[in-house]
């Protein structure tokens, strides 16, 4: 164990490296191609560093009803998303595999949801409140990604992170049914589990003006904007473990290149989906979902049968 | 002459109460009834003859009549006819019958009639501050003539509040504005929320009032005030100023060239293109969809271009003046027009092949902001939002001005009064814009562009006016005075009736619903606060007091 030790110090901070690196870089990506879509020049692809730069530099206000919760809420929801980091296989090995299983990456991912709850409530106004209510109509969706870890756990027996990270899905002899059912559950949803349009319900701007990050300026905008920015890479590199595993078993620069351009692929296909969507109500979003949880659930159901 | 079976009608009903009625015209009517009759005469006419409510007015009449003036006016739609309810008022005791209780889209209008000319609405079932800012004094009346355009009000108390109603128990407030992101102008609406649900909600608007009326009564010329009105609003200004001028022009007996009435026309159509693109794209992104928003924006910008290429700017043209138009259309203009308009009927037709097939935004607006046909009635509300509740009201069939008379289009409609329903017909009207200005392209013949207007315009006369401006009709009342200007001049923006359905529409819908629900009205705020003094509604700062911001801004000047 003492031995491995650096070598996980090493995965982690590489892959939370990467993440941070890269996050600005495909939202920079996703603005110039929605953009383009709409006949727009759209801002130059490394605005997003820009963006936060300047944030980070900014008077850091205090503005809301508990500024220390607020405060505490920012550096949250960075940092929860920078241990998934070291929780997914990224082109190799989870680097912290061997110290946690796919019930903490769930717990870690549900954080990130709750850092926004907290956020709007302590911010305190009427607008952060009505999104944090939304946010928790819309947290409804978190089992499905559950049960999608599950389905692959219970394929793979175990519940180790490389393990169900790495095809574990389609492991069930014949047809893998419960793996291609919770693609098709994952894939409907995943645009809700990045919070963008058709579903960034519980910020929507031109509805409750950002919901709850509302009462969020300079340094603390920035780091929630990051955590936001992480969120995508996180949950695309998620999607590209789960059901892409495909290629990125190669030894290390090749399959760790294979790894992101698959992760730069499921970003492109959710701004595609986000630029040609308006925004659903939370309640037929919700419905929506209670579909889903079904399909997934009967997924499970299957899995356990060995389909 | 319909306008006479109508007039004798009301003589044989209401005889002896009737002092004096006059027909202008084939198709405006006035009728001066007793106080005591007016709102049975009104109660009559919105009830049993079925009419539609447009507007009521109040005028300080006491330098000419020594009276105060009441009056509501109806349009017949069926029957192509403006008519107009008056009523003298003694100056001492300037009290009138509200009409409020029987035609319930009179509310905002005899609020109005209160709070800047000082009539007393007797029986208002809602008498609350409208127009005036909240620190306005009690018993000060703007449009009074004994009151200065210029003039700021002894004891106005900048720190006074607007009192808001209690809520419904159970509800909590969400304030929206005066200050939101798909409000690109002040407004407040205080919403009743219970859960996700809104139960009901206070308005609170006209907080950028200009004095555009007052101004026009007292400094403007008649000529100036066309310029003036088109800055009423952002988007629609050439109909104000069309609509001005004919209200002018209908008082006075004045029938401009046919030149100029096409080129009218071809500028009013343009206009309501580049209102309906721009509605399309704001409904889009109040959804979230922000590329149906950016391609409408791009489709549209052509008609922003030929628009400036036309009358040398984008928006407010400064087209009419009393009698015809100041600018001609070169022969090359027409065809790169006809050229503009071919590329954006194709164009149009791939992003409405689009729209109409969405199930996305479908499942959005389905259902949503429903307003009636009878909220259409006791609302008096009118345009698209009219329309697309199946009632087929357009002022350009239905009062034929300018050159719509010689023209053929169709009144598009929808039945189920929801924002999808509105949605339909502003994206389908922008293809009868298309057809409407080829016709006038096609008959456009040359001529003079203007009457040559030498005597000064006769006193005392009475003008109505009706345009249909992209968001429903717009409606001004003119009274012509000395001086070279109107006496009264009351303009009434489609907004100002539409938005008294809004809390009709958003109530027991989703908080989510509200803003897609606003919006389809397609709200204009500026047009419905044209009207007030000074503008003192900047105080509110803690920091800045209303006479420091005042002293800033002074000492920016040079």
């Amino acid at each position: 164990m003492p031995r491995e030790l650096p070598w996980m110090l090493l995965g982690s901070l590489l892959n939370a490296g990467m993440v941070l690196l890269l996050a600005p870089l495909g939202e920079g990506v996703v603005r110039k191609i929605t953009a383009r879509i709409q006949s727009r020049q759209g801002p130059p692809v490394l605005q997003p560093y820009f963006d936060l730069l300047k944030l980070l530099g900014k008077e850091d206000i205090e503005s809301g009803q508990w500024p220390w919760a607020q405060r505490f809420a920012a550096y949250l929801a960075l940092a929860a998303s920078l241990t998934v980091a070291a929780l997914l296989p990224m082109g190799f090995a989870a680097p912290l595999n061997r110290g946690a299983d796919i019930i903490v990456l769930i717990y870690l991912l549900t954080l990130c949801g709750v850092c926004t709850l907290l956020a709007g409530l302590a911010a305190g106004s009427t607008y952060s409140l009505i999104g944090i209510s939304r946010e928790m109509m819309m947290m409804s969706l978190e089992p499905v990604l559950a049960i999608a870890l599950l389905v692959g756990a219970v394929h793979a027996r175990t519940f180790h992170l490389d393990a169900v990270l790495g095809g574990a899905v389609y492991a069930a002899g014949g047809v893998p049914w419960s793996g291609l059912i919770m693609l098709g559950v994952v894939t409907g949803c995943f645009q809700a589990l990045v919070q963008r349009l058709p579903f960034d319900i519980s910020e929507a701007e031109t509805e409750i003006m950002e919901g709850p990050l509302m009462e969020y300026s300079g340094p603390k905008l920035a780091l929630f904007k990051y955590a936001s920015m992480c969120r995508m890479i996180l949950y695309a590199s998620l999607f590209v473990g789960l059901f892409i595993p495909w290629g990125s078993g190669l030894a290390f620069p090749l399959g760790w290149l294979v790894f992101w351009v698959k992760v730069g692929a499921v970003v492109l296909a959710v701004t595609l989906v986000a630029a040609t969507h308006a925004r659903y109500r939370v309640d037929q979003a919700v419905r929506y979902f209670a579909g889903l949880l079904l399909l997934a659930v009967a997924a499970l159901v299957l899995a356990t049968y060995g389909w | 002459m319909i306008a006479r079976e109508k007039l004798n009608l009301f003589k044989q009903k209401f005889g002896p109460a009737i002092n004096r009625a006059d027909l202008t015209g084939e198709n405006r009517v006035f009728v001066f009834v007793e106080p005591s009759a007016l709102k049975s005469v009104c109660e009559h006419i919105f009830r049993d003859l079925d009419a539609r409510y447009v507007i009521g007015i109040a005028v300080d009449d006491r330098p000419y009549s020594g009276t105060f003036l009441a009056a509501h006016d109806f349009a017949f739609d069926r029957d192509n006819i403006l008519c107009s309810v008056l009523a003298h008022l003694p100056a001492d005791d300037p009290r009138v019958d509200s009409i409020s209780g029987v035609v319930p889209a009179a509310n905002w209008a005899e609020r109005e009639m209160h709070d800047l000319v000082g009539l007393e609405v007797v029986g208002h079932p809602y008498p609350k501050r409208l127009v005036v800012p909240d620190g306005w004094p009690q018993g000060v009346y703007p449009l009074r003539k004994d009151f200065a355009w210029n003039q700021a009000p002894e004891g106005f108390d900048e720190h006074q509040e607007f009192k808001f109603d209690e809520p419904p128990p159970g509800c909590t407030v969400v304030p929206f504005g005066p200050f939101h992101p798909t409000l690109d102008e002040p407004a407040h609406f205080r919403l009743y929320v219970e859960g996700e649900f809104v139960r009901g909600c206070e308005y609170r608007g006209f907080m950028v009032h200009r004095g555009i009326e007052k101004l026009a009564e007292s400094v403007l010329g008649y000529n100036d005030i066309p310029v003036m009105a088109e800055r009423i609003c952002g988007i629609c200004g050439c109909v104000h100023s069309v609509t001005y001028v004919q209200a002018v022009e209908s008082a006075a007996g004045l029938r401009p060239p046919p030149r100029a009435e096409f080129l009218r026309t071809i500028m009013l159509e343009l206009e309501r293109l580049h209102s309906h693109l721009l509605w399309v794209g704001l409904a889009g992104h109040v959804l979230g969809f922000d590329t149906l928003f950016m391609q409408c924006f791009r489709i549209r910008e052509p008609v922003m271009w030929i628009a400036e290429k036309i009358t040398g700017n984008r928006k407010t043209y400064g087209l009419c003046v009393v009698g015809g138009v100041r600018r001609d259309l070169s022969s090359e203009l027409e065809v790169e027009l006809g050229q503009v308009l071919d590329r954006l009927e194709t164009q149009w037709r791939t992003v409405l092949g689009a729209v109409l097939k969405d199930r996305n935004i479908r499942k959005r607006t389905a259902g949503v902001g429903v307003a009636d046909a009878s909220l259409v009635k006791e609302t008096g509300l009118v345009g698209p939002l009219a329309r697309a509740a199946g009632v087929a009201i357009d002022c350009r069939r239905d009062h034929p001005y300018a050159a719509y008379g010689q023209l053929d289009f169709d009144v598009i409609t929808a039945g189920e009064g929801d924002v999808w329903s509105r949605l339909v017909v502003r994206a389908k009207e922008v293809l009868e814009s298309i057809k409407i200005i080829r016709q006038c392209l096609a008959k456009l013949e040359d001529g003079p562009i203007g009457l040559k207007i030498e005597d000064e315009l006769p006193v005392g006369r009475l003008g109505l006016s009706s345009v249909e401006a992209p968001r429903g009709e717009a409606h001004h009342f003119v009274i012509t005075g000395e001086n070279n200007r109107p006496r009264r001049w009351r303009v009434r923006a489609p907004t100002y009736q539409n938005l008294q359905g809004v809390p009709t529409m958003i109530k027991d819908q989703r908080l989510a619903d509200m803003t897609i629900s606003l919006a389809s009205i397609d709200p204009c705020f500026s047009c419905t606060d044209r009207l007030e003094t000074i503008e003192l509604a900047t105080g509110r700062a803690r920091s800045w007091s209303h006479e420091e911001l005042i002293r800033l801004a002074r000492s920016r000047q040079g």
